[in-house]
């Protein structure tokens, strides 16, 4: 292929006159060809649907209502939204799902990878069976798996613990454990992501570095918080920044698994939203509640940046 | 203890939690595969754990599937597959057309600014963009239509090629190109005879995961599909709240039809899809 366009291409340029698909534009175009597409789509698609919403959010816009002008209503859809308490019960909801979620992604990710960085034999193995969960659609995830391992009567996950002596936790019909079953879901399936990551960040750290410290008499634990932690940190930050996000977002385990039930325990905020706004049509309300979401996010995503940099600067 | 005693424990404990975790992976997958071969009478009493020994396996969902009920299961099937490829091509060649824009040109000072403007789009929530799309494609009368999710999925999935294939064209030497275009090669013939083939590894692992990430999605399609453009995870809820009472086994073996291949397809690609998922966040 090179040798093709490298060698033959001045030879016919300068015998035979140039074929017309080899028409030649300076790169100041070109770049502007190659990159306005993606512009194009992106702003179309992705920016202005953004705007549209922030619009939307402010007015008393209805998704059956054809035909009606719309108006302004200011601030009238935040004000209801900051007293509702069955909205501030879904970014509850949220939020715990997150602070349950995110941490115990961490340590299983970061248990394994360490477990996978260690061994040589096997290994190729095991990354690539991890790689599994994140192939699985969550919808088939939650379905499949958790109705069917978690049912209460003879689900293997109850019947289990009650061969261990306990008694079969009611997954579906109580709010606490309702939450648990969606985390424990959540985790088995997005776990892999982080050991995926942290994995990456390991395979980075030059192994001299540990033997040095082995040769000055570190232990292993020094090692670790001293050598692996500081190293790790800038891919740990994205990769649990990437989870907080995602976690935030979460919709599809909690429809297919437990529908927000029972009552209200495990709806989270998009789940509202696809509520209000689509089911029920209230296109103004979810906007908000969208946009809500979004400050949430924002929130939370600075402050742990904020934070991780804090205990950065403290390290160093 | 020695040295090489504590090498041995520590790999010991390694193994185990390594196979822990493997069978904690296992497991669900397991269930799902010998539940499809069960049938209604195995679901009293109690779970059967082993077939032939627990119960005796029956091939009653996999006929149902693809024998008596074919075309019910093939409409979703083909939805998902035309909507999760067309959408992914479409994604491929706007985003890794702008990601080599921006890895060989300099757009002023802004280069960066413009893959982080790229990326912003990401941490929207999806929240935001369905009572857009809804409006939208209520307007344009692309509801229930294939045409709207892949419209959405190749939009959704732009900023994520250009953001991974921009790191990518960036570790290819400049060297050959230059060298082409010397000799005479146009623009055009060194970006799809000499960029784009070694890029192949990063364009196939991109790929792959937006053909993924189009064929898992839940909620746009949700929102924009609910009779005729409906996907496979769509199907699978419809069949369960619709009847309130559950095939297990037959929805087994749907779960394993849609699941399968695109599972074996991330993990034959493994070395290129970890690399397309670990890529960018390690630059970041």
């Amino acid at each position: 292929m090179a040798s093709d366009s490298t060698v033959m291409v001045p030879q016919k340029a300068q015998t035979r006159p140039k074929r017309h698909f080899e028409f030649e534009l300076p790169d100041k175009t070109w770049r502007w060809i190659l990159l306005l597409p993606a512009v194009i789509v992106v702003v179309v698609l992705l920016a202005i649907p953004i705007l549209w919403t922030l619009y939307a959010a402010f007015t008393d816009l209805h998704l059956f209502r054809i035909g009606v002008p719309t108006s302004f209503v200011g601030l009238k859809n935040f004000d209801t939204l900051l007293h509702n308490s069955s909205f501030w019960r879904t970014v509850k909801n949220t939020v715990i799902f997150m602070l349950g979620v995110v941490p115990a992604q961490l340590i299983v990710g970061m248990g394994v990878a360490l477990c996978l960085d260690n061994i040589t034999r096997g290994r190729k193995f095991f990354r690539t069976w991890f790689l599994m969960p994140l192939m699985v659609s969550p919808v088939v995830v939650s379905f499949v798996v958790g109705r069917m391992l978690f049912a209460e009567d003879i689900g293997p996950v109850n019947e289990f613990l009650r061969f261990l002596g306990f008694k079969g936790i009611p997954w579906f019909t109580n709010s606490t454990w309702a939450m648990v079953m969606l985390m424990i879901v959540d985790v088995w399936q997005w776990s892999s992501f982080m050991i995926l990551m942290l994995m990456a960040g390991l395979q980075g750290i030059p192994p001299d570095l540990h033997e040095a410290a082995n040769v000055d008499g570190a232990t292993a634990w020094q090692s670790f918080w001293r050598i692996t932690m500081p190293l790790l940190v800038p891919i740990l930050v994205t990769a649990l920044l990437i989870r907080i996000i995602d976690a935030f977002k979460v919709v599809d385990i909690v429809m297919v698994l437990t529908g927000g039930g029972p009552g209200q325990a495990t709806e989270t905020v998009t789940l509202a939203i696809y509520r209000t706004g689509v089911k029920g049509g209230d296109l103004a309300f979810g906007s908000s509640q969208a946009y809500f979401l979004m400050i949430i996010m924002l929130v939370f995503g600075g402050a742990f940046l904020f934070m991780s940099r804090r205990a950065l600067g403290r390290s160093d | 203890m020695g040295i090489k005693a504590r090498k041995r424990l520590s790999l010991t404990i390694s193994y185990i939690v390594l196979g822990l975790w493997s069978l904690i992976l296992f497991f669900p997958i397991y269930w799902v595969v010998i539940t499809s071969f069960k049938s209604q009478v195995d679901f009293a009493v109690k779970s059967r754990y082993l077939p032939f020994i627990d119960f005796q396996p029956t091939l009653n969902a996999w006929r149902y599937l693809f024998v008596e009920r074919l075309n019910w299961f093939m409409t979703p099937f083909m939805n998902s597959l035309i909507v999760a490829f067309i959408s992914s091509i479409i994604a491929l060649v706007i985003g890794s057309m702008a990601g080599y824009a921006l890895a060989r040109f300099k757009f002023g000072r802004h280069n960066n600014s413009i893959v982080l403007g790229f990326m912003s789009q990401r941490m929207f929530p999806g929240a935001l963009f369905i009572l857009a799309f809804l409006v939208m494609f209520r307007e344009l009368h692309l509801l229930d239509t294939r045409t709207a999710l892949v419209i959405v999925y190749a939009s959704g999935a732009v900023p994520f090629v250009v953001w991974v294939m921009r790191d990518f064209f960036e570790t290819l030497p400049v060297e050959i190109e230059e060298s082409a275009m010397i000799d005479g090669a146009s623009r055009l013939r060194i970006i799809f005879r000499i960029a784009m083939p070694l890029a192949a590894p990063g364009l196939v692992a991109v790929f792959v995961l937006c053909l993924i990430g189009a064929w898992n999605e839940y909620l746009v399609a949700l929102t924009l599909s609910f009779r005729e453009a409906i996907t496979i995870p769509l199907f699978m809820q419809m069949q369960v709240s619709t009847t309130g009472y559950t095939e297990w086994w037959n929805m087994s073996a749907i779960a394993l039809v849609s699941v399968v291949p695109v599972m074996i397809a991330g993990m034959l690609l493994e070395k290129y899809i970890t690399g397309g998922l670990t890529f960018g966040a390690l630059k970041g």
